[in-house]
């Protein structure tokens, strides 16, 4: 009956008015962009993180996860209507739901995803409500050597379950750590690479680096292409309530992308992208007719939405019980904890229930809000949709502007933003993975101090990191993971010299 | 081709960190400095950048058409240098002044917009930016005209 009593003082937090308002202006402002294709929920939760520092942690714990599942709803909209994903997580909605859009059957194929998107959110908040807790119990027990053992495989995951190259990959998190570094070293007081640079000894700041990477890369990297209006998809949006054959046909699917949704987020690296993916992957692969699949099989949308909307639930678990970010919208979620003076960690359910618990009744809230707001109100989404993106990324470019600036008033943060987005748009030119970079940003300092921690402890001995058992296996699995990468090449070469000296 | 040039890119940049962590004081394993950690990723940076370069040559990678070609990058180019200005103008000349004039070079230069368009909407988007996120409580500089 324990977790009665929490879901109930969770339900009484949500409930204050303040924090349903918040609930509210997070879900639809969620929604918002993640119909429109140019701006993500990661730039729009850093830019709106300064406008946090005046609201309760709960409040703002609030908006900023409803902004992140809100876009799920959101971007499947785009996809099914445009053809244009608002996310990158909707984008393999587009292959059946668009189709579904032209077979005049769009309203079936905008209720499965916001029905299944409501069922898997619900799942994974249950499986967040029952594992959180235990975990964090057991993670009292860790030490700066698990703690760095489990950030390195984190990062190793990453690169894993990164879409460039693992070599790639690897190295944007090596840069992240090491812009991660630049500033004040805590324990000595001294400034280290910040060439001379006064603005940079308090660090380079999570807003100006997520803002530039995410928000103005994307600005850039639509305004090099000639600026089209959206074509959208003449038909009257009917029936949006699914038929029976619908649900029998959509119903494995909603399940089975949910749990995908929720492992896969739980997992470091795991995005509601991968999910959704992955998701598609396994129904394509279990359906009767395969063939159905990219000519408007419903499957193909319940299952993709659900799974991305069930990675929020499953993301916030090594967040809130480990203190571990385990993806770059959770290290925005990390940062709004630290600035309002929480540690996410084993002792932040046990120190700060209201907010844990506020923020899982919230979620709850913020499914039925989106479902009872999203389907009367698709009409309206489509209308946003018409707006040029001539006229949006002025705008878009405003909003970055101001929220990198309002952290600190400060006109240096702008000019990092800046670097960040340009170095953000080479790096897509050049097929270097942004999330990697910001993962290893946000967990260097992190690592460092564990690693000169326990390195304390042990009186010098690497032998901490691989005698703590939870710490050598963890550090087992990482270097596993390491080997299931480069195995498979070392076989490739090894066939190719062997045909060669045939 | 490209991989190429960007993992030189890459070498060169952990060449350089590795030899400033060395100057901060790499410390020992008992007590580790604070261009420890530094080193070691700029170390592992550097290994990986040099396996991408390698790979690259190995494969023997023919020059590609430019990554910009085609593109509108000249845009790119002239967004970023205008928020370069307005990171530098703002603090003297004000919020809404400086804000004002950006928004109409977003609109006009890059939009591609009608004149009286470019300048009604710019003073909109001005005046509701500013009465909006002052709401919010963020503070913008007034500048040396007081607004």
């Amino acid at each position: 009956m324990e977790w009665f009593n929490h879901i109930l003082l969770g339900f009484q937090v949500t409930f204050q008015p303040v924090n349903f308002l918040f609930c509210a202006i997070g879900v639809i402002v969620g929604t918002l962009i993640g119909v429109l294709p140019g701006i993500g929920p990661t730039a729009t939760m850093a830019l709106l993180l300064p406008v946090t520092f005046k609201v309760g942690t709960t409040s703002s714990l609030i908006m900023l996860t409803g902004i992140l599942y809100g876009a799920m709803y959101g971007g499947s909209t785009t996809s099914i209507l445009v053809n244009i994903p608002g996310e990158a997580a909707s984008i393999v909605t587009c292959l059946d739901g668009y189709q579904m859009a032209r077979q005049g059957r769009a309203g079936p194929a905008l209720g499965i995803a916001a029905w299944g998107s409501f069922i898997a959110g619900t799942i994974s908040v249950i499986g967040l409500m029952f594992i959180a807790n235990p975990l964090a119990k057991a993670a009292l027990s860790f030490g700066p050597a698990e703690y760095f053992s489990l950030m390195c495989t984190g990062l190793i995951f990453v690169t894993y379950l990164g879409q460039a190259s693992v070599l790639k990959t690897m190295m944007m998190a090596l840069v992240g750590i090491l812009i991660g570094n630049v500033g004040i070293d805590l324990i000595t007081g001294q400034p280290r690479f910040t060439l001379g640079i006064e603005e940079l000894w308090d660090g380079v700041g999570i807003i100006p680096v997520v803002m530039g990477l995410f928000g103005l890369t994307e600005v850039f990297d639509n305004i090099e292409k000639s600026l089209a209006k959206n074509e959208i998809y003449q038909t009257r949006v009917k029936n949006l309530w699914p038929s029976l054959k619908d649900w029998a046909e959509s119903k494995w699917a909603i399940a089975r992308g949910a749990l995908i949704g929720f492992f896969i987020g739980i997992l470091p690296g795991g995005s509601a992208t991968l999910s959704s993916f992955m998701s598609y992957a396994i129904e394509k692969k279990v359906s009767k007719h395969p063939e159905r699949f990219g000519k408007g099989a419903i499957e193909g949308v319940a299952g993709p939405e659900s799974a991305n909307n069930a990675t929020s639930g499953g993301s916030l678990i090594p967040l809130l019980s480990l203190g571990i970010p385990p993806n770059v919208t959770m290290a925005i979620l990390f940062s709004a904890l630290i600035i309002h003076g929480i540690t996410p960690g084993p002792l932040f359910i046990k120190d700060h229930p209201d907010v844990f618990w506020g923020l899982i009744a919230s979620m709850y809230l913020g499914n039925v809000l989106l479902l009872v707001l999203n389907l009367p109100l698709i009409g309206l989404w489509v209308q946003v949709l018409k707006v040029p993106y001539r006229i949006l990324f002025p705008l878009i470019t405003l909003f970055c502007l101001i929220g990198a600036y309002s952290v600190n008033a400060s006109g240096a943060d702008l000019i990092l933003m800046t670097f960040f987005g340009v170095m953000g748009y080479l790096m897509r030119k050049f097929k270097y993975e942004a999330p990697a970079l910001v993962l290893g940003f946000v967990l260097g300092p992190m690592i460092e101090r564990s690693l000169r921690q326990a390195l304390l402890i042990s009186d010098g001995s690497f032998m901490i990191f691989i005698n703590r058992p939870i710490s050598g296996v963890t550090l087992g699995i990482a270097f596993l993971l390491l080997l299931s990468n480069i195995v498979p090449h070392i076989k490739k070469r090894r066939q190719k010299y062997e045909e060669f000296k045939e | 081709m490209y991989d190429r040039w960007s993992s030189l890119f890459w070498l060169a940049l952990s060449v350089t960190v590795f030899i400033e962590s060395i100057r901060l004081g790499i410390g020992t394993p008992r007590s580790p400095g604070m261009g420890f950690i530094a080193l070691g990723a700029s170390g592992l940076l550097g290994i990986l950048s040099l396996a991408l370069f390698i790979k690259t040559m190995m494969r023997g990678e023919e020059a590609k058409e430019s990554l910009f070609a085609g593109k509108l990058w000249y845009r790119v180019v002239s967004v970023a240098c205008a928020i370069l200005v307005y990171a530098w103008v703002m603090p003297v000349a004000g919020y809404l002044i400086t804000t004002f004039l950006f928004m109409t070079f977003l609109y006009w230069v890059v939009g591609g917009q009608k004149w009286w368009w470019v300048v009604i909407s710019s003073f909109l988007t001005t005046i509701a930016s500013n009465y909006l996120f002052s709401l919010l409580n963020c503070q913008f500089p007034a500048g040396f005209l007081g607004f």
